[in-house]
């Protein structure tokens, strides 16, 4: 297969029309002088064909989903259905003002509630907020919230540690420590939490245990129900990172498996777009314990009615503008009623399928540090490719050239080199076929041209050393830079 | 069975067959049997056409802003965007993609969120973007811890006419790490901060930032926040700036902003009940390094071509894990490419010309609602742009409100917390105007606003 992908000798948007010296813009009358702009804001005038062909040109440098296969570990990048992009753009989802009166936004209260109650099915835990913009907000909301717990206990004086593992995704300890809390982490064996390990760490100074099941490794943490209650037993609380639901929906929840809250990422496994980084759309589940410290408001049902509840004195109160995105909400909404019940516990079992179907074959080409049954991603290491004084980079910059994503790289960091596939269930039989074909034809290239890749895409292999030991991060440094290279 | 799971060449049969298992039970042997859960009890699934029956069922019962005469104004606004940015924006080798690790494959989206970056750079006159943040409340959430990075202390200055929305969120980021958000006072007459209480809070030694909005939460702006900085000292000063606001008002870092955020949806982003909104950063260039957020920075690939990657990411939480500047993963990026097509397409001189025909608007409803006897519009004697305020003599704002609700006129929003035993000093609300507000909507709004006040003073 040979691939190209566009390579557009497309100018910066300011290099299109050079923008003149800045006379000051038009006043309004009442600003005092001060105030007043000397300057108009130094952006080009632009026709609008010459903005959208700028923009279509640059959309064609890019790779989606809709145009290749994009196996990023952790990240779940399935197919995002046409379907909700249509409704999310109807006039009654999108011209709607969050400040408008309840009796005006009934039908967006009940998607929101109806998410929720379906939400809290999923999870197994009954107290739902939408409100976090994405999963480490989520993560964060929910540290809050465990902050507000053992502050009404009168345990946060001494509960000022989270553990996690060394598995844990970065958003983590970041999260954690914004919190407000030390993070430490447990060292794995095997790729799972290493319970006696836990066993002696947790105590009476751990606030919460922060987990994904199934983990970065791809494993699923089968010793769950007594990691629950080695947490417990401290009277710690067990947290929840639903980055990786996807492979146990409809077969377990972290309800059943013993969690006190849960963050969901709708733009994973509810295939809501990521939107070339975001928006994303975070959720918070909770139990009994934390249900009462989501952030305002709730959303209520009262008869036939819908209403936004702030009367809910233990909340943490708000940790962003509105009640969400709903735009994703309403895109997570119409997918999970597409699928209904049996539709997503199929999500789990194929892509559990496509997954364990995929590292059987990529198996072969490099070794797979833990056991054989894997879930939705699985991990290999790089570590042989050391010996042809190749790295783990390299071979993923060669798969670009096929025409396909590469895999997350260098993550879990306990694996050395590591590759990081996950194959949601959206993809067929034939796109998996081809992907791992593409990896067999890379790792079998010879060392110079996978040091040599990618030579069919935009541009060669950037150059990071050079942007981050000399910043040049918008326009202005150019201006700088060019300025000093005419300088003799 | 969804269409969206792959079987229609017996996949699955052949996959499980590759692995040499009968069904997919084979595959989850490591769930504990302890753990496994029966059905969710959430209905079986419908096909397309019921899915969008469904939804535009449950929509209809939404009224939208074009059934109304709508005057909600605040940070979330209702703007005409140019048909262009949906037209960019849902192109799908940009909406389908994730942040962009690999760089080659993702030129597009960082070449626009490096323009995304150099605008917002260029409107607020300070040196260094991310490239975008959740929305303008967790930005200025993010701007109060940054600012704690760069100077000692415990307290944090905020105009205490701060939309209680904004006060809760940046209490939050306050409370990890155990700072406090605390209230400028406002001068009753002008709403203006009062500098001599800054000064003298500035003087005990123990505040690590101030923020000041402009236009600020009564929709009005103060000729005292360029005064600030001199008063501030090495304290860093925040600005949450309305973007389109710097389009005739002067860039903050100009007077001496250290750091500029603000909401940026009123930029080609619908306002979709308050979601997905768009987080905007600046800061100083000396400070990068303390920023939050993905950042994209300009190199060259072997060959010598100009080339863009996501950059200084040691800040960054998948790699410094806790001791990252912030949290956050995903962002707004899609979002940021609404902003920068939208400010492209309408253009520098277009951007002014908008802010100016809306302020003469807000004028004309100025001028009729201050007309009336029983409420004061605007509240406060100081210029505005887009949106003012209107304080209402007697009766509650929700009574209000909810009379000219009745006659299709959506009147602002209160601008009270609604938790139950947060303080009401007066009964105010934000009014704002849009570019489809008319001679029309503003007379009827006026008309209804009498009629109100006059009901409300029969019931009294």
């Amino acid at each position: 297969m040979t691939f190209r992908q566009a390579r557009w000798d497309e100018p910066a948007i300011w290099d299109l029309a050079p923008p003149r010296a800045a006379d000051p813009p038009p006043q309004v009358s009442g600003i005092p002088e001060k105030m007043r702009r000397k300057e108009a804001v130094r952006w080009p005038e632009l026709s609008e064909l010459e903005v959208v062909r700028h923009y279509t040109r640059l959309s064609q440098m890019n790779f989606g989903i809709d145009t290749a296969t994009y196996p990023l570990g952790s990240c779940t990048m399935k197919y995002n259905p046409k379907v909700s992009e249509l409704l999310a753009r109807r006039e009654c989802a999108t011209d709607v003002h969050p400040y408008q009166p309840e009796s005006t936004v009934q039908g967006s209260l009940e998607i929101l509630w109806r998410l929720e109650r379906i939400l809290a099915r999923v999870t197994g835990l009954p107290e739902i907020s939408l409100q976090p913009a994405a999963g480490a907000h989520g993560e964060y909301a929910a540290m809050l919230m465990v902050r507000a717990y053992f502050r009404d206990q009168g345990e946060l004086a001494e509960r000022t540690e989270v553990l996690l593992p060394d598995t844990a995704h970065g958003t983590n300890p970041a999260s954690a420590a914004m919190a407000g809390f030390t993070t430490r982490e447990i060292r794995s064996k095997d790729g799972c939490v290493d319970l006696e390990e836990l066993r002696r760490e947790v105590s009476k100074k751990t606030a919460a245990f922060m987990l994904t099941n199934p983990n970065t490794a791809g494993l699923f943490e089968s010793e769950i129900l007594e990691i629950a209650e080695a947490v417990h037993n401290a009277g710690a609380l067990l947290y929840y990172d639903g980055a990786n639901l996807n492979a146990i929906l409809g077969i377990t929840h972290p309800g059943r498996m013993g969690f006190d809250v849960a963050h969901l990422n709708l733009h994973k496994t509810f295939a809501t777009p990521h939107g070339g980084g975001g928006p994303g759309a975070g959720v918070l589940a909770a139990g009994e314990k934390l249900g009462p410290y989501l952030p305002i408001p709730r959303v209520v049902k009262e008869g036939r009615r819908f209403r936004l509840d702030y009367d809910r004195p233990k909340s943490i109160g708000k940790i962003k503008t509105g009640y969400g995105n709903f735009g994703l909400d309403l895109r997570a909404f119409a997918f999970i009623l597409s699928h209904g019940e049996e539709g997503l516990n199929h999500i789990a079992r194929r892509s559990v399928l496509n997954s364990n179907y995929t590292a059987a074959h990529m198996g072969k080409f490099l070794p797979r540090p833990f056991g054989s049954l894997v879930k939705h991603e699985f991990v290999l290491s790089g570590t042989p490719l050391k010996a042809k004084g190749l790295r783990t980079l390299d071979l993923a910059k060669r798969l670009l050239d096929e025409g396909v994503h590469a895999p997350t790289i260098y993550f879990p960091s306990l694996v050395d080199e590591a590759v990081m596939v996950e194959l949601p269930e959206t993809e067929s039989k034939r796109d998996l076929d081809a992907y791992i074909a593409a990896f067999e034809r890379a790792i079998s290239d010879t060392p110079e041209n996978l040091r040599a890749a990618p030579r069919n895409l935009a541009v060669t292999r950037v150059d990071e050393v050079r942007a981050a030991r000399e910043p040049l991060l918008c326009w202005k440094d150019l201006r700088g830079a060019s300025a000093k290279a005419e300088t003799p | 069975m969804p269409r969206w799971i792959p079987d229609e060449r017996g996949d699955e049969d052949a996959l499980l067959e590759s692995l040499g298992i009968a069904s997919t039970d084979a595959l989850f042997t490591d769930v504990p049997k302890r753990a496994r859960i029966g059905k969710l009890g959430i209905g079986a699934g419908l096909d397309e056409p019921q899915v969008v029956g469904e939804v535009d069922r449950l929509l209809e019962r939404n009224r939208p802003l074009t059934k109304f005469s709508s005057f909600l104004g605040g940070r979330v606004v209702s703007r005409y965007s140019p048909a262009a940015v949906d037209s960019i924006v849902s192109r799908s080798e940009f909406y389908t993609a994730y942040t962009p690790y690999e760089a080659e494959a993702s030129q597009g989206m960082l070449r626009t969120l490096f323009e995304f970056q150099s605008l917002w750079v260029e409107m607020t006159g300070l040196d260094v973007a991310n490239a975008s943040l959740y929305d303008g409340a967790s930005a200025a959430g993010e701007a109060l811890l940054f600012c704690r990075r760069l100077h000692e202390g415990s307290r944090f200055l905020v105009p205490a006419s701060l939309p209680w929305e904004e006060r809760s969120v940046l209490e939050n980021y306050a409370s990890g790490p155990g700072l406090h958000v605390e209230g400028i006072p406002y001068d009753d007459r002008t709403g203006q901060l009062d500098l001599e209480f800054v000064q003298s809070a500035v003087a005990k030694k123990d505040v690590f930032g101030v923020l000041a909005d402009v236009p600020n939460g009564f929709g009005h702006v103060d000729e005292g926040v360029p005064e600030l900085k001199s008063t501030l000292g090495e304290i860093p000063l925040v600005v949450a700036a309305d973007p389109l606001s710097l389009s005739v008002l002067e860039a903050p870092g100009r007077y001496g902003a250290d750091v500029v955020v603000g909401e940026g949806q009123g930029f080609g982003i619908s306002p979709s009940f308050g979601g997905p909104l768009l987080g905007l950063f600046a800061c100083r260039r000396e400070h990068v390094r303390s920023a939050p957020g993905r950042i994209v920075g300009a190199t060259v690939d072997t060959e010598g071509r100009r080339a863009f990657d996501l950059t200084l990411t040691t800040r960054e939480q998948h790699i410094r894990r806790s001791r990252a500047t912030s949290n956050i993963c995903t962002n707004d990026s899609l979002m940021a490419l609404a902003f920068v097509v939208y400010a492209s397409v309408v253009g520098p001189r277009g951007l002014a010309r908008l802010q100016t025909t809306l302020a003469e608007k807000a004028r004309t409803l100025a001028s009729g609602l201050g007309a009336l006897e029983g409420l004061k519009a605007p509240r406060f004697d100081a210029p505005y742009l887009s949106d003012f305020t209107v304080e209402l003599g007697r009766g509650t704002a929700d009574e209000f409100l909810d009379r000219l609700l009745r006659r299709k006129v959506l009147g602002g929003h209160s601008l009270a917390d609604p938790r139950p035993g947060a303080t009401r000093p007066a009964e105010r609300i934000l009014v704002g105007v849009s570019e489809s507000t008319t001679e029309k909507d503003i007379r009827k709004y006026v008309a209804a606003a009498q009629a109100a006040i006059t009901a409300v003073g029969r019931s009294a």
